[in-house]
């Protein structure tokens, strides 16, 4: 098959696949609720008399904050689009693996991956374009148009990109740690694990500081302007260590999938 | 008879899990993984200059060895229901009530034994890092803290266990629970009172009393009373539907 079947034949497995669309809800509605709590506490100090500080009461911002979130969801999307190759048939139809036949269909397994690569892109992609303007917008549904939005349009641009290459580049380094191990259960919990405040990245910083180039550390200032732990690289400079183990990863993940038995 | 039967099931159960490699993967995983986490953190509080009481690095290392608790329990139930095995089971033990308590009865057992490997590996690897690092001796022997500990784990892992047992997979149960404990109880207690009452913010008074409105036992009352009811809700569908 070309490049372009097989890529449409992933994104049609991918969109069929129950759990896809799970990660997504649970972005969009998981996002939209932190959002209005946060939106709700801000709306609550507005009415009581509080002055602006700090952008506090900036639509934009309370959304922002609420994005971090999102990045389970693109952690179980990089993993179910693997991982449910590799989950065994009921033993009544035979107890087999749907790899065998994908890599039957498609036996160049480096294209093959390529497409899953790009599909969990474009899942992702698409859930950051629905989840962020939609969080903004409940922001600014509960907050009101009294006080003037304190970011602007390019800066919230760039924030917002920032946060999308983020959930891109984890939902590639779960998808290729699910092609290694075969399994979802690793990826889903180190990964949901070094996303949340128990981070045995984080951990390690207080051990070495070489930690601050593991790559949820390193690309963790794509967030621009959300507080973190000091010390690590910028934005910039992570995110470039984060996209060189993003693509190592995937490189050596292509490998081993090429070489051993599915 | 009953008792006996049970007393079978039971066993029974043990020895699919004894026999299951992931899940003696996650037990001695999460003993291994808890005494590097232990010696970190250990070391981090000897830089400071800090007496590293086993009781105080125990409660940071809790949060780390959940997540192994947790994929322990949900996995007794979600393995059944990989491939085929459930309906062999179910051949073999057709009341299903008995069964499901039997299940129970054995990941309670493995619970307890991966909650005190992984905290008897704190407790060892706080000693050996202390000691290495010539450490200013803790002066606190309290045990009442690392057993709480240790009571929080297998709470925790029964919690997943309920979980899995309520939504039949792997990937769901273990995705909803950790980001129950590790995302949503955290974000949450940041921004109402009312988080405590959540599962797993209860429990933690077991190993870090600090909330002004539960105690150790009334959080622990809790927990349980969330365990009974996605546990109660789980187990009337579990006996009532096809499997």
């Amino acid at each position: 098959m070309s490049f372009w079947n097989t890529f449409t034949a992933e994104l049609r497995k991918a969109g069929t696949l129950p759990a896809s669309w799970v990660a997504v809800a649970v972005t969009l509605f998981g996002s939209a609720g932190v959002t209005v709590l946060n939106a709700v506490a801000a709306r609550t100090a507005l009415d009581s008399g509080a002055q602006e500080s700090q952008g506090f009461f900036s639509a934009f911002e309370t959304a922002y904050a609420a994005v971090p979130l999102g990045t389970v969801g693109a952690v179980v999307l990089g993993v179910v689009v693997m991982s449910s190759e590799y989950a065994a048939n009921s033993t009544d139809a035979g107890g087999g693996r749907q790899v065998t036949a994908t890599l039957a269909a498609s036996p160049r397994r480096a294209v093959l991956l390529a497409a899953k690569a790009l599909t969990v892109v474009l899942f992702v992609g698409l859930t950051a374009a629905a989840t962020i303007p939609a969080c903004i917008g409940v922001a600014r549904l509960v907050i009101g148009s009294g006080p003037p939005e304190t970011v602007g349009l390019d800066d919230a641009l760039v924030r917002s990109v920032g946060a999308t290459l983020y959930w891109a580049l984890t939902g590639l380094i779960a998808l290729a740690i699910t092609t290694l191990a075969r399994s979802g259960i690793i990826p889903l919990v180190v990964l949901i694990a070094n996303s949340s405040v128990v981070s045995f990245s984080l951990l390690l910083t207080h051990v070495t500081p070489l930690a601050h180039w593991l790559p949820d550390l390193a690309g963790r200032r794509l967030f621009v302007g959300l507080p973190t732990v000091d010390g690590g690289l910028d934005a910039g400079p992570g995110a470039l260590v984060m996209g060189a183990w993003t693509f190592a990863l995937l490189a050596v993940a292509g490998i081993v999938f090429s070489r051993r038995d599915a | 008879m009953t008792g006996k039967r049970l007393a079978h099931i039971a066993v029974a159960e043990l020895g699919k899990l004894r026999t299951l490699p992931v899940a003696v993967m996650t037990t001695v995983g999460t003993a291994v993984i808890g005494a590097l986490v232990a010696a970190a953190l250990t070391a981090q509080l000897v830089d400071h200059g800090l007496p590293a009481s086993a009781a105080a690095v125990t409660a940071q290392a809790v949060p780390f060895l959940q997540i192994g608790l947790i994929l322990l329990g949900v996995l007794p139930m979600s393995h059944e229901h990989d491939g085929g095995q459930l309906r062999t089971t179910l051949t073999a033990v057709p009341r299903r009530g008995l069964l499901l308590a039997g299940k129970s009865i054995a990941t309670l057992l493995c619970l307890a034994l991966a909650a005190s490997a992984a905290v008897g590996g704190v407790v060892a690897a706080t000693a050996l890092t202390g000691r290495l690092l010539d450490a200013p001796p803790a002066e606190d022997v309290a045990g009442q803290p690392v057993v709480g500990a240790a009571g929080y784990l297998v709470v925790v892992g029964l919690l997943a266990h309920a979980v899995a047992l309520l939504v039949r997979s792997l990937i769901p149960a273990l995705v909803g629970t950790l980001s129950l404990v590790l995302i949503v109880s955290p974000l949450l207690a940041g921004l109402t009172r009312h988080a405590r009452w959540l599962p797993d913010r209860a429990a933690r008074e077991l190993y870090d009393p600090t909330d002004a409105v539960l105690t150790a036992a009334t959080g622990t009352l809790v927990m349980l009373a969330w365990i009974a009811l996605v546990g109660g809700i789980a187990a009337v569908l579990f006996v009532r539907r096809d499997p």
